[in-house]
């Protein structure tokens, strides 16, 4: 993972609470919905609003990158590949920290 | 080293695994308390019971719904009153306690009967009471009680009222937490979709985890109310019986307290395709953006800036005034669990308050996750904390003041430590930004107060003379 992308991690970790919903499937769901948007938004396009779902993607997303613009103005500065590259490298490494690697035993227990 | 094995817990070293001291580069993949387990033998837990998640903290706030509890009269007593959730119809919920008053003969010969006179006595003596939730108690659920059968009994010969049943005896689990599990998977199961609500907006929402604790409901109503938005179910505050039944109709769940009504916004979403969307209405900053995130799902930004600059303007030099004077304090929080991770970055940010220590009495793992993540390095965060973990934590970090309950607040009180109500507060509400004025309120006059010293004077011999 790069600095860029760890810095991003550290700051999401703080500040967001759509990465530790009480299960799995769900988390996963809204880090790549929430990222993926928030890319989007910070090169300047709109995400396509289909569904209830992504409408509360955009709504976490939009927020994440208004803050992200303050934090780290960097990111959006950066060509298009590198800023995806950090994304990638964001999204990794928060699935890493609360599905993948999390030692909260409940994530995945049928009667939570 | 970073989960703790505290000097007074050398007789129960089962504790290290409950407490931990985050250290710089560290993360929950590496440590990561154990929580919602059992109370190791030798603790002193403060915990509550698993009837007492369920009755006091949710199903006790509404406020037109008898509360029947099946079982001693003390079960009904200890979980009245203690948390001060008003309402807008005179507080009928804050007014009575209702319970079976089982005795032995009752356990010998079965209690059944028993409940079924005092539903329909309870009903009869409030006759324009027509909803009612019933609990099992310890004892009632030893001996076999079944209350479901007793209720479908009298709806059945009076369908005009409706009744709620929570079987979780308070051995149902390891702490309130069990409660608040089986009255939101019972209550999705047994009641959400009974009742069609009338819409009045294109902008719907359920409020959930929420429970009006000195008006916390009526603020974030009034917001709502300004951005035009139709709550159709506070889950639970100020709310009632039936608006909850109509919970399937949102379109959007908007959620604050998520241990104790997590469940129910994941059902919801599973079972009707509502999404969850988790904020923290505690804390200035904290409001806005979950307010601003309300606004970009409906698209209703500029109504939301204007709620914010207007609620700024009047709140916000008042809040400045105590951070000037709070900065740099240090503060405990111990209290059930999610408030741990609401609270710890809002005062920080907002009050310029540094959280030191903090205590979960029902938290889960994904509570210790949110906590850890916001919190910082060098506090102690201890899972269902016993008295004298208490003690030997205030002596290491030697907080200004703590934000408890009222039984570990009585310790604090005696040790001359300022100590707030964290659970329902001193003179709330809480929430919203006018809430977090009175939260820094009550910090400052907590700190600043000569009783402190005073209390710890020893007046007697002067007295005497």
């Amino acid at each position: 993972m790069t600095k860029k992308a760890e810095d991003l991690v550290a700051f999401i970790q703080e500040r967001c609470l759509w990465q530790f919903v009480s299960r799995a499937n769900d988390r996963e769901e809204n880090i790549n919905g929430v990222l993926t948007f928030m890319e989007e938004i910070l090169k300047g396009e709109s995400p396509k609003l289909e569904t209830p779902m992504d409408r509360l993607h955009f709504a976490n997303a939009n927020r994440l990158a208004q803050e992200v613009k303050v934090a780290f103005p960097w990111l959006r500065e950066l060509p298009g590949e590198e800023m995806k590259e950090v994304v990638s490298g964001t999204i990794a490494r928060i699935y890493e920290l609360t599905v993948k690697n999390s030692l909260n035993g409940e994530l995945n227990i049928p009667g939570y | 080293m970073p989960m703790k094995l505290l000097d007074c817990d050398t007789g129960i070293p089962e504790r290290e695994q409950h407490v931990y001291i985050k250290e710089a580069g560290e993360d929950t993949t590496q440590y990561l308390p154990l929580s919602n387990s059992a109370t190791i033998p030798g603790s002193l837990s403060e915990r509550g019971c698993a009837f007492c998640g369920a009755k006091l903290v949710i199903g006790g706030v509404l406020k037109d719904t008898i509360q029947m509890i099946h079982g001693p009269f003390g079960c009904a007593y200890d979980t009245w009153h203690t948390k001060r959730y008003p309402s807008d119809n005179d507080n009928f919920q804050l007014k009575y306690a209702w319970s079976t008053n089982v005795k032995e003969k009752n356990v010998v010969f079965g209690a059944e009967k028993l409940l079924k006179k005092a539903i329909l006595e309870a009903f009869d003596q409030m006759p324009a009471i027509k909803r009612m939730f019933v609990y099992t108690t310890c004892s009632t659920a030893l001996i076999g009680d079944d209350p479901k059968a007793v209720a479908r009994a009298v709806m059945a010969e009076r369908p005009e009222v409706d009744i709620f049943v929570v079987e979780c005896p308070g051995f149902a689990g390891v702490s309130q937490s069990k409660g608040h599990h089986v009255l939101n998977m019972g209550w999705i199961h047994d009641k959400v979709g009974q009742v069609e609500p009338k819409i009045t907006s294109p902008y719907t929402i359920n409020f959930i985890g929420d429970y009006n604790i000195q008006g916390d409901t009526e603020v974030l109503q009034r917001y709502w109310h300004k951005l035009g938005i139709q709550v159709l179910a506070h889950f639970t505050g100020n709310a009632t019986y039936d608006e909850c039944r109509g919970m399937h109709r949102a379109q959007l769940n908007v959620v604050n307290c998520a241990r104790s009504a997590g469940y129910i916004a994941n059902e919801l979403k599973k079972q009707y395709g509502i999404p969850r969307l988790d904020i923290d209405s505690w804390g200035f900053s904290y409001m806005a953006t979950g307010l601003r995130k309300v606004g970009d799902f409906f698209g209703i930004q500029d109504k939301v800036e204007e709620l914010i600059e207007e609620e700024t303007a009047k709140w916000k030099p008042k809040l400045d005034w105590y951070k000037e004077r709070l900065q740099g304090k240090k503060m405990a929080i111990w209290t059930g669990g999610p408030r741990l991770w609401h609270w710890t970055r809002a005062v920080e940010d907002d009050l310029g308050v540094y959280v030191v220590a903090m205590a979960s009495k029902f938290g889960h793992q994904e509570d210790f996750e949110k906590v850890i993540a916001r919190g910082r390095e060098g506090t102690i965060y201890i899972d269902d904390g016993n008295e004298l973990e208490f003690f030997e934590v205030i002596e290491m970090v030697k907080p200004d003041v703590i934000f408890t309950g009222p039984r570990v607040g009585e310790l604090v009180k005696k040790l001359h430590i300022p100590y707030i109500n964290g659970h329902a507060y001193h003179n709330g509400p809480y929430m919203g930004f006018e809430g977090f004025v009175n939260l820094a309120r009550d910090m400052y006059n907590a700190v600043n107060s000569p009783l402190w010293a005073l209390a710890g004077q020893n007046l007697q011999g002067e007295a005497q003379q």
